[in-house]
């Protein structure tokens, strides 16, 4: 079927920094030409200040506690860097993460160990003194018997709980393969007594993959709890770690996320013509002209997300304390709050670009970019972020919408030799047709789109990363390890 | 009027006019079928009814429990239905969002269960998503259960088929309305109505109302929603058309204070819509009518689905403005800057002493959980809220008692602070920091 010549366009939001960046005339094109396709950019003030966002979000509920940014977000060297250079915190869920953390300049005291964990994970995250984000009795053991055995301090830990019920009616909760189920406190906090000569329990926590608030409400209810069993014992907690899944939104313009997926769920039905390559429904399909299914996208526009959704979850009642807010619980109780955001740290951080290498017609008639890139280079598809590139011209400058041509709809495809390498299973509006050489710029990647998947399938390259920053009216940029926050190629700032 | 059970109450519902001075049509008569005079309140009364009674002897031999995906008024009915037969009532859902519902469901002994939201790291390979599960549940082997499945139930259908539909011909003297309009949420009663209807008269025009994408107007699903929903036919309606939340309470508004009619949103939606879409049709029969032609009379009607009281927190979430406070004396809000920041205060340090020296009352303004679980020794706590209320008719204490106020970071205490020393009590002073600085300080905190 043809394709609609009604553009479906899914702008992205670009605050300042970012469309600064994209604005920048023939810088990017000189770093893609430099440093080879893909390439990712990122920024490492940006980052600063969004730690700033969230920390302001704690003072207006006058809170005090840390912001952790959860490292597997991105990997950038960059980023880490010049977060460690704020009062923000990093949470790390492997030895390498860690290490680099360390490596960073995060003194043991604003890390936490988090995650899965394997022995020398724990020995080093022992042997440095940070916090240990504890997911079971067993790893507590584990902890202890490490402590013990190579003499170490006692290492502060945070016990990670999980399947929290609380009054009124029953919410239902995603099955997590992680912390300890609320209902088993009492034995968890046997386990920390009896190692209280290795572990120093500092608080408790939950992370929970949802995007709904009310879910992470009754399990901060269920913390501040947990909190009272652990005082009624003697201990002495401090603070109350809820995690991150704060968000991000992607988009500029909320009425094209609606207008795409009512189209999307009419094209499902078969009222319109498909958006989609070969007819792929996001997760929808059609039982008998009825739908079924449900859309297995990131919810692209989200009017409240980042440190906006955690100044909301604060302010949101907590119905068994007398509807008193979240943030006065935990400031009346003298609670410290620990968040871990990461997508929402990085949000506006960064970008992946890559050049146009062909264009073609498939069978039916659409066309199909080729581009320098693989699809995990920019893993929008594999966590289902639906949000359009920007072209830019060979001279750098960013193409936008001319009065005379249609907006092309097109397929973008990756360079491996597998059918299934499809940058996006979505057709993607693009102010016109793009030219071989051109740039095509993925805006907003930082959080986990970036290099979360990346391989070196096919020997084909890894996006190289570079940090930038404005100095003195003009764009700056350096390889991402080798930046540090104090000085700047050519010297000390 | 004499029944056995309160389920021959069901239906019968009266037919009312609507002023035309309130609707303000020239050349249509507005009729509201007011299914909020349904014995639990709704028009989902007929459909969880007629959905369940089939099911009733076999499922109280069985003991099984009643299940539903409802969110509301279907869950209402069913609760009460299945607690007369002495079974279980059980609703899970996902989109559960008026806080008297839930309570008023709680109270009538249904069991409820939430739906978790969206994920927010994306698992594509994720098939359990909670909805399948449910029915994988129902449908196992073994199992006891009487699901009423409302949006693919053709019992839903059948209620309005065989009574809102007729019952509304009767009403207009045998006659099908020439315009019905309902609002869109299982996509019941609509299609059951409209089919009588067009059988007594395929001229009838048939409007289905639906929410505007991003909002939220309870019972009503958007128009991507209802895609979802086993019964809606596209066919049923000649048009869709959206209203929104603001829109719906302003026909709520219009129909409670000036009809009498005391409709939820739903209903007010459902007037709201009715009104937008027949007025350019009465303009245009004015217009005929001035050039000459002849204009016959029109009706239409439309389905007040349930009542206002639910919806008291909804509504006050949208238009605060509607709930008007009294003016308030003593009331912390009505300090300036100037005099919070002019507050007396004292630091812990000093504080301290002055305990020590001259034994003031303590008064801890946190939660009582908080402070059970912490507090300065000899404190007493009067939570915020109860010390706000306490203060509107005078002081609480005696101007001869020093007193120590105290909160978390030392904001509200200042607050107060300055409120008590403008009502005149000589001697209360702010703990500076609050308790956490008072922590800080390492001075002692008891539990006791």
């Amino acid at each position: 079927m043809p394709s609609s010549p009604e553009p479906l366009t899914l702008e992205p939001r670009l605050e300042r920094r970012l469309a600064a960046l994209l604005g920048a005339g023939g810088f990017l094109p000189s770093l893609v030409d430099a440093l080879g396709s893909p390439l990712s950019v990122v920024l490492p003030e940006q980052i600063a200040e969004n730690a700033e966002r969230f920390r302001a979000a704690y003072g207006t509920h006058r809170l005090g506690g840390r912001v952790y940014f959860a490292h597997k977000a991105n990997r950038s060297s960059a980023l880490l860097r010049r977060l460690a250079a704020t009062d923000a915190a990093v949470d790390v869920a492997s030895l390498g993460e860690l290490q680099h953390a360390l490596g960073a300049g995060f003194t043991p005291d604003r890390i936490m160990a988090t995650g899965p964990k394997n022995r020398e994970f724990l020995w080093l995250a022992a042997r440095t003194g940070v916090t240990v984000n504890a997911d079971s009795g067993g790893e507590l053991d584990e902890l202890a018997a490490l402590v013990r055995a190579h003499h170490l301090a006692r290492i502060p830990v945070v016990l990670r709980l999980s399947a929290f019920d609380g009054p009124g009616v029953r919410v239902l909760s995603r099955p997590s393969r992680f912390g300890t189920p609320a209902g088993e406190l009492d034995a968890l906090l046997d386990t920390v007594e009896r190692h209280a000569d290795a572990l120093e329990p500092l608080g408790v926590g939950y992370h929970l993959d949802t995007t709904s608030p009310e879910e992470k409400a009754r399990a901060l209810e269920g913390c501040v709890r947990a909190m009272d069993a652990c005082r009624a014992r003697g201990l002495r907690p401090r603070a109350v770690d809820i995690g991150g899944g704060f968000g991000v939104n992607y988009l500029a313009h909320a009425a094209e996320w609606e207008r795409y997926t009512s189209e999307l769920t009419a094209a499902v039905l078969g009222q319109r013509p498909p958006l989609t390559w070969r007819g792929h429904g996001y997760g929808l399909r059609n039982d008998g002209g009825t739908l079924r299914g449900a859309l297995g996208l990131y919810p692209a526009h989200r009017p409240v997300a980042g440190a906006r959704y955690l100044d909301e979850l604060l302010a949101m009642p907590a119905p068994s304390f007398g509807g008193r807010s979240l943030a006065t619980l935990l400031l009346e109780n003298l609670y410290d709050l620990y968040t871990e955001p990461g997508r929402a740290l990085v949000d506006q951080c960064g970008l992946v670009l890559a050049r146009v290498l062909e264009v073609r017609r498939t069978d039916s008639g659409e066309p199909l970019v080729r581009l320098a890139m693989k699809a995990d280079d920019a893993a929008l598809e594999e966590h289902g972020v639906l949000l359009d590139p920007v072209l830019l011209g060979r001279d750098g400058a960013r193409v936008t919408r001319g009065g005379d041509g249609p907006a092309a709809g097109v397929y973008l495809a990756g360079s491996l030799c597998l059918e299934a390498d499809l940058i996006t299973r979505r057709m993607v509006f693009l102010p016109r047709l793009p030219r071989p050489g051109e740039l095509l710029a993925f805006a907003n990647t930082a959080g986990y789109c970036m290099d979360f998947q990346t391989s070196r399938a096919q020997h084909q390259p890894v996006a190289r990363k570079v940090a930038a920053w404005e100095e003195d009216g003009s764009w700056r940029w350096c390889l991402d390890e080798q930046f540090w926050p104090i000085t700047r190629p050519g010297g000390e700032r | 009027m004499r029944y056995e059970s309160i389920t021959e109450a069901i239906g019968n519902t009266p037919l009312v006019r609507i002023d035309p001075a309130v609707h303000g049509l020239r050349h249509i008569d507005l009729y509201a079928k007011l299914e909020l005079l349904n014995p639990f309140g709704s028009v989902k009364d007929r459909a969880a009814w007629n959905m369940a009674r089939p099911g009733l002897a076999e499922a109280v031999e069985h003991g099984s429990q009643v299940v539903e995906l409802s969110s509301g008024n279907t869950a209402k009915a069913l609760a009460v239905i299945a607690g007369m037969h002495g079974l279980p009532f059980k609703s899970v859902t996902n989109r559960m969002r008026i806080p008297e519902i839930k309570d008023l469901l709680l109270l009538l002994g249904a069991e409820i269960e939430e739906l978790p939201g969206q994920s927010e790291c994306l698992d594509p390979t994720n098939t359990e998503d909670p909805l399948t599960l449910f029915h994988r549940e129902l449908s196992g082997p073994g199992t006891s259960y009487l699901h009423t499945d409302q949006y693919f139930n053709p019992r839903n259908t059948e209620a309005h088929a065989t009574g809102t539909g007729p019952e509304i011909v009767k009403d207009l003297d045998g006659r099908a309305p020439d315009y019905f309009v309902a609002c869109v949420g299982t996509a019941g009663s609509s299609t059951g109505v409209a089919r009588v209807l067009r059988e007594h008269d395929p001229r009838v025009r048939v409007v289905g109302l639906v929410a505007a994408k991003s909002d939220f107007i309870p019972g009503i699903r958007t128009l991507d929603e209802v895609h979802e929903v086993g019964l809606f036919d596209p066919a049923t309606y000649d048009t869709v058309e959206s209203v929104g939340s603001d829109e719906a309470i302003e026909g709520m508004l219009a129909l409670a204070r000036r009809c009498g009619i005391l409709a939820g949103p739903t209903g007010g939606a459902a007037y709201y819509g009715t009104v937008r879409h027949l007025r350019e049709i009465d303009e245009q029969l004015t217009e005929d009518q001035a050039a000459g032609e002849e204009v016959a009379r029109r009706s239409a009607v439309f389905i007040v689905c349930d009542r206002i009281e639910s919806y008291l927190s909804y509504t006050k979430r949208r238009r605060p403005d509607l709930f008007r406070q009294p003016v308030r004396r003593n009331d912390p809000a009505d300090l300036t800057d100037a005099e919070i920041a002019a507050a007396p205060a004292i630091d812990t340090q000093e504080a301290q002493k002055w305990l020590e020296r001259d034994r003031p009352l303590v008064v801890d303004l946190r939660s009582p959980f908080a402070y059970a679980a912490l507090h300065i020794e000899g404190a007493i706590n009067i939570v915020d809220q109860l010390f706000d209320e306490l203060v509107r008719g005078g002081l609480p204490f005696s101007t001869r008692q020093p007193v120590l106020l105290v909160c978390p970071v030392g904001e509200q205490s200042a607050r107060y602070a300055a409120l008590l020393t403008r009502m005149g009590h000589p001697d209360v002073r702010s703990l500076t920091g609050g308790v956490i600085a008072w922590r800080d300080a390492g001075a002692p905190l008891v539990r006791d």
